[in-house]
């Protein structure tokens, strides 16, 4: 079968897909009921947290559960006039795509490896990398801040960026191995006969087929990026370094916590990890599915 | 056969590059002589508000009387510090001035040759506005590794309106005093002790007062000593504390209440009047202060002295208290020294209590304080017939964790007063 | 008629181990002329997985070793280690009441976990894998626990939860006062908080990937069961759940391990001491507090391997017992053995 027909394939079953999409119907008012108990339950607690930024903490001392009043904006508006909150923001966001662009290339290259190739040292390279979703991160630290701190990274971005990409790699490659080797043997096997290379097969037929599930895992290793808090604890010393998680320090005095601007604070943090969710979602369902079929 | 070994010889690969690596560790950092440019870093933990401000501003006056020391300021959130200078120092990468508490937590950091010995170097007028005894907490081995700034001796701070209101008119100075007073609370409906039991160290410092009344001050420098708690004191002051909390003087769910971490902290209690008292050291007000409503000090805020107890070895007068301060790495510049000075000069003194809302280390600078509570504290201070440092920052982390614990099992109904010291046998096992 | 790719795919990836099976029989390494090509894949092996190997080796499984070391040792964490302990630091640790309740406690919050999310999981996606209007909405806002930060879930938890907190609050508000309880701190109700929690945290991870599994099942399938006339929910019974063995098998997975690393929700809710006395204190957070907190660096590490080689025992057997006919058998190398 020629490449040319092959992809037309490929392209028929992306267009299909879409085409389920659009055919949505109202279903039934159970369903409806029942997604939303589940909405209410998962998002109470986030606006408890929202809400709670816009009170001050002798309100909630006296009373935990009730409503702002009056409405207090200054914690929102403190964080959000403070340079201090975008300079981490932007470092947030350096070290999240930074890390994200990394793991998933990375990953991508050796998942295609133990996926698709046939040697004797595969199943070692792949227990390895299940291995290192065993070690929790918290022992890690003091050898690793040795290393990096020899490397003359300490202070500097990419000096938590190198160890969250390792530490993403583990969770990555189990999702796309499984992904990779979905692909059809006869697409290969296709393109070897119209001549084209396995680099060229790997950029043309690989890469659009397991886009979702590149997808997927890039927004898994964007997700533990942003929100982690132990790396950048350890390695940045230097607060124009400082990602978002650390930036609640600066609520925080040595023997008290403003709670409430801590809550506005967090708030607001999570903000771009939502909306970087939401835009991508529709992928996440197709990319996990390669990882299921095994 | 394709057989290659890949994993293994990559592993190898990882192993050497890793061992080079990890050899060139432990480059001490580098230190210019006095005349030429100086350059330190300096970690404290006021991370926000007047405490970062007044750092800023004394560091920048350093920095203009000597015009080729240059200082970075880093400011770390206090549960965080701990852990960041103990990577830091082990990698041989410490800042070269950094907040020390003295007692066994320090002779750890002393015992691995990471602090400068000061005792030769303290200037003679610091000596003479500081006394000698303030420096006993930052003594090891008969040297002195630390320059305090401030002194914060514990007690009871307690609401006078809430105390007027059930009937109270002066404040217990017996046990006997303070069981009868926790009753009246208890009738005019309102909660008598806050604690901060989350937290662990608000309900362990019940039991180290205990001590300090049940135990003679020889028995507890023993203890430091040898790490011997044979004696039966310390078994005794866990039984009285266990009478004390059977009659329920504590706020409900203490066990989920947490010091001073915000909104919901006993801290806040006491601030918005759900609690009458509260057992902490001299930062309360402060602390107290951030979570009112109006963010004031508390106008009725009082304090007294732990009271005293009944066939216990301790000198009632007694007190403990912690004490905050400053230690230089081994190996740093002698501008290092020069900045402990100036940091204990009067002046700075009285600005680092004001800026704190605190007690200074510096006798000379103490009459700058004004707040009532504080006062009382004071003049009990200078009363007393000895201090005692905190028993977790005295004995070091690892009994100071075993104690706490101990107590919170205790108190949460797991563990007996005899099982605390069996605790901190256990500890010893592992450390 | 033009299949999808995805229908493709499906059909071939049951066939797929068998097909790879019968690809390695005729070596080819045997064949001469094949020398050029076998070095040319080695190096594309080499170039392709190289990067990731050396940044995982230097970055993850280095500092493994090295905790390793130090848990031989008894070590304050300044300086060189010095206290030679051989294995005691072990022993003391499987001694250890303290650690042996975490552990029973992990394994709690193992089988907890999956019994509570996984039939619910599977029951919510059965439910909203139907087509409407909204989907993309209801996914995205079940998905939000799932994307904060343990550590903001367990400050505003801890927060709600607390004995003078919002739900006590809330309870006494509407009447309902006599149900006040400590939620947080009483041993007969805590570890339940904290399933709850958990739950709450990790269902929605949990609909998304069965949504993708079920996704993955051929649309012949439920076009023939419909021409033979059977209801919504046959259908599901009989063709989505057997078929989503593969999905429940890998959910389960990164299910337990995520169970035995717990560490930032239980620290941040009950603190290192409350945790013990509440019966929700797990293997890493004893490792912070037996470690970290008192000082004691090498006990610390020696936790640490501990509780790497005890999540890697499990790996193991739960990869060579129940994984292994969805996966070729990747931990355990039983491709090409397994004779489909």
């Amino acid at each position: 079968m020629s490449q040319a027909a092959l992809t037309t394939r490929v392209a028929a079953g992306r267009r299909k897909r879409h085409a389920n999409g659009s055919g949505a119907t109202w279903g039934s008012p159970t369903t409806y009921l029942v997604a939303t108990i589940l909405i209410a339950v998962c998002i109470a607690p986030v606006l408890y947290i929202i809400i709670g930024g816009f009170r001050t903490n002798s309100q909630i001392t006296v009373d935990p559960a009730g409503w702002p009043k009056p409405w207090v904006v200054t914690n929102y508006l403190q964080v959000l006039s403070s340079p201090v909150f975008w300079q981490e923001f932007g470092n947030s966001s350096i070290s999240a795509v930074a890390t994200t662009a990394g793991a998933v290339g990375l990953a991508l290259m050796v998942s295609y490896v133990i996926a698709r190739y046939r040697f004797a040292g595969r199943n070692a390279m792949y227990s390895l990398f299940a291995a290192g979703l065993m070690f929790p991160l918290t022992v890690a630290i003091t050898p690793l801040y040795l290393l990096i701190k020899n490397l003359g990274l300490t202070n500097n971005l990419v000096g938590i960026i190198l160890p969250q990409i390792a530490f993403a790699l583990p969770a990555t490659v189990i999702i796309l191995v499984p992904f990779l080797a979905a692909i059809p043997k006869e697409l290969e096997e296709a393109a070897a006969i119209d001549g084209a290379g396995r680099i060229s097969f790997f950029f043309r037929m690989v890469l659009p087929l397991s886009l979702p599930g590149v997808i997927t895992t890039g927004i898994l290793a964007f997700i533990g990026a942003w929100n982690g808090y132990l790396l950048p604890l350890f390695i940045l010393n230097n607060s124009a370094q400082y990602t978002l998680p650390l930036g609640v320090q600066a609520f925080s005095s040595e023997h008290s916590v403003d709670t409430a601007a801590v809550l506005a604070f967090t708030s607001l943090s999570m903000i771009p990890a939502l909306v970087f969710f939401s835009i991508f979602e529709r992928r996440i369902v197709g990319g996990l599915s390669g990882a299921v079929k095994g | 056969m394709l057989h290659t070994v890949k994993g293994s010889a990559l592993l190898a690969l990882g192993a050497s590059v890793a061992l080079v690596l990890s050899g060139c560790s432990g480059a001490p950092s580098a230190t210019v002589s006095s005349s030429g440019p100086v350059t330190m870093t300096f970690w404290h933990n006021s991370t926000t508000g007047d405490g970062l401000k007044y750092w800023q501003d004394t560091v920048a006056a350093f920095e203009k009387e000597n015009p080729n020391v240059t200082i970075n300021i880093q400011a770390i959130q206090n549960e965080d510090m701990d852990g960041k200078l103990q990577t830091a120092l082990n990698s041989g990468d410490g800042p070269t001035i950094f907040m020390a508490r003295g007692g066994g937590k320090l002779a750890d950091v002393v015992a691995a040759d990471k602090v400068m010995d000061i005792t030769s170097q303290i200037s003679s007028d610091v000596k003479s506005a500081y006394g000698s005894a303030i420096f006993s907490a930052f003594t090891i081995d008969g040297k002195i590794y630390g320059m305090p700034t401030s002194v914060l001796p514990g007690g009871i701070y307690y609401s006078k309106d809430l105390f007027k209101q059930a009937g109270i008119t002066t404040p217990p100075t017996t046990f006997d005093e303070l069981n009868a007073d926790v009753t009246k609370l208890k009738s005019a409906g309102v909660t008598p002790i806050a604690l901060g039991g989350k937290d662990a160290w608000p309900a362990a410092h019940w039991y180290y007062f205990f001590a300090l009344r049940d135990c003679s001050k020889d028995v507890m420098n023993a203890a430091a000593a040898k790490k011997d708690f044979s004696d039966g004191c310390w078994t005794k002051a866990g039984e009285d504390l266990k009478a004390f909390s059977s009659t329920e003087p504590f706020n409900t769910g203490f066990l989920t209440t947490s010091a001073q971490q915000g909104a919901g902290s006993s801290a806040g209690m006491l601030a918005n009047h759900k609690a009458a008292m509260e057992l902490m050291g001299a930062w309360d007000p402060g602390v107290i202060a951030d979570l009112t409503s109006d963010k004031k000090a508390l106008p009725d805020l009082g304090w007294f002295p732990f009271p005293a107890t009944t066939g216990g070895a301790g000198d009632p007068s007694a007190m403990m208290g912690g004490s905050d301060g400053f230690a230089c790495l081994k190996t740093a510049p002698a501008a290092c020294v020069q900045f402990l000075n100036f940091i204990a000069s009067k002046s700075n003194q009285e600005g680092y209590a004001t800026a704190f809302k605190t007690l200074p280390a510096s006798q000379q600078a103490q009459s700058v304080v004004s707040d009532p509570a504080l006062k009382d504290v004071l003049s009990s201070y200078n009363k007393a017939s000895y201090v005692m440092l905190w028993l977790d920052t005295m004995y070091g982390q690892n009994v100071g964790n075993a104690l706490n614990g101990g107590v919170v099992n205790m108190l949460a109904g797991k563990g007996s007063p005899a099982d605390i010291v069996t605790a901190v046998k256990t500890a010893a096992a592992k450390g | 008629m033009s299949e999808s790719a995805e229908a493709l795919a499906t059909r071939s990836s049951g066939s797929q181990a068998a097909r790879d099976g019968a690809v390695q029989a005729p070596s080819r390494a045997d064949r001469p002329g094949r020398r050029k090509a076998d070095w040319r894949q080695r190096l594309e092996i080499a170039l392709l997985s190289g990067p990731a190997i050396i940044i995982f080796l230097t970055f993850v499984i280095f500092p493994v070793f090295m905790a390793a070391y130090y848990g031989f040792f008894k070590w304050k964490g300044f300086g060189v280690p010095t206290n030679f302990v051989g294995l005691q630091n072990y022993l003391t640790i499987f001694t250890d009441q303290n650690f042996l309740d975490a552990l029973k406690h992990n394994g709690l919050i193992v089988v907890a976990s999956l019994v509570m999310q996984g039939p619910a999981a599977i029951a919510f996606a059965l439910l909203l894998n139907q087509n409407i209007r909204g989907r993309s909405v209801i996914r995205v806002l079940i998905f939000v626990p799932y994307v904060i930060s343990e550590v903001i879930v367990g400050t505003g938890w801890g927060l709600m939860l607390q004995y003078q907190g919002a739900v006590n609050s809330l309870l006494t508000n509407i009447g309902l006062g006599a149900f006040k309880v400590d939620w947080i701190a009483d041993p007969n109700i805590a570890i339940w908080t904290l399933m709850v929690i958990i739950s709450w945290k990790y269902i929605g991870f949990a609909v998304i990937l069965m949504l993708a599994g079920i996704q993955s099942i051929a649309n012949e399938l439920y076009e023939a069961a419909a021409i033979d006339g059977a209801s919504y929910w046959q259908i599901q019974r009989w063709i989505t759940l057997p078929l989503l063995g593969p999905t429940i098998r890998v959910w389960a997975f990164l299910s337990i391990i995520g169970s035995m690393q717990l560490f930032d929700l239980v620290y941040i809710i009950w603190g290192q001491y409350v945790a013990s006395t509440a019966g929700t204190s797990t293997m890493a957070t004893y490792m912070v507090r037996e470690g970290r907190l008192a000082g004691n660096y090498g006990y610390g590490n020696a936790v640490g391997v501990a509780i790497f080689v005890i999540s890697l025992v499990i790996a193991l057997t739960y990869q060579r017992f129940v994984l292994r006919r969805d996966t070729e058998g990747a931990l355990t190398g039983d491709s090409g053995r397994k004779g489909k």
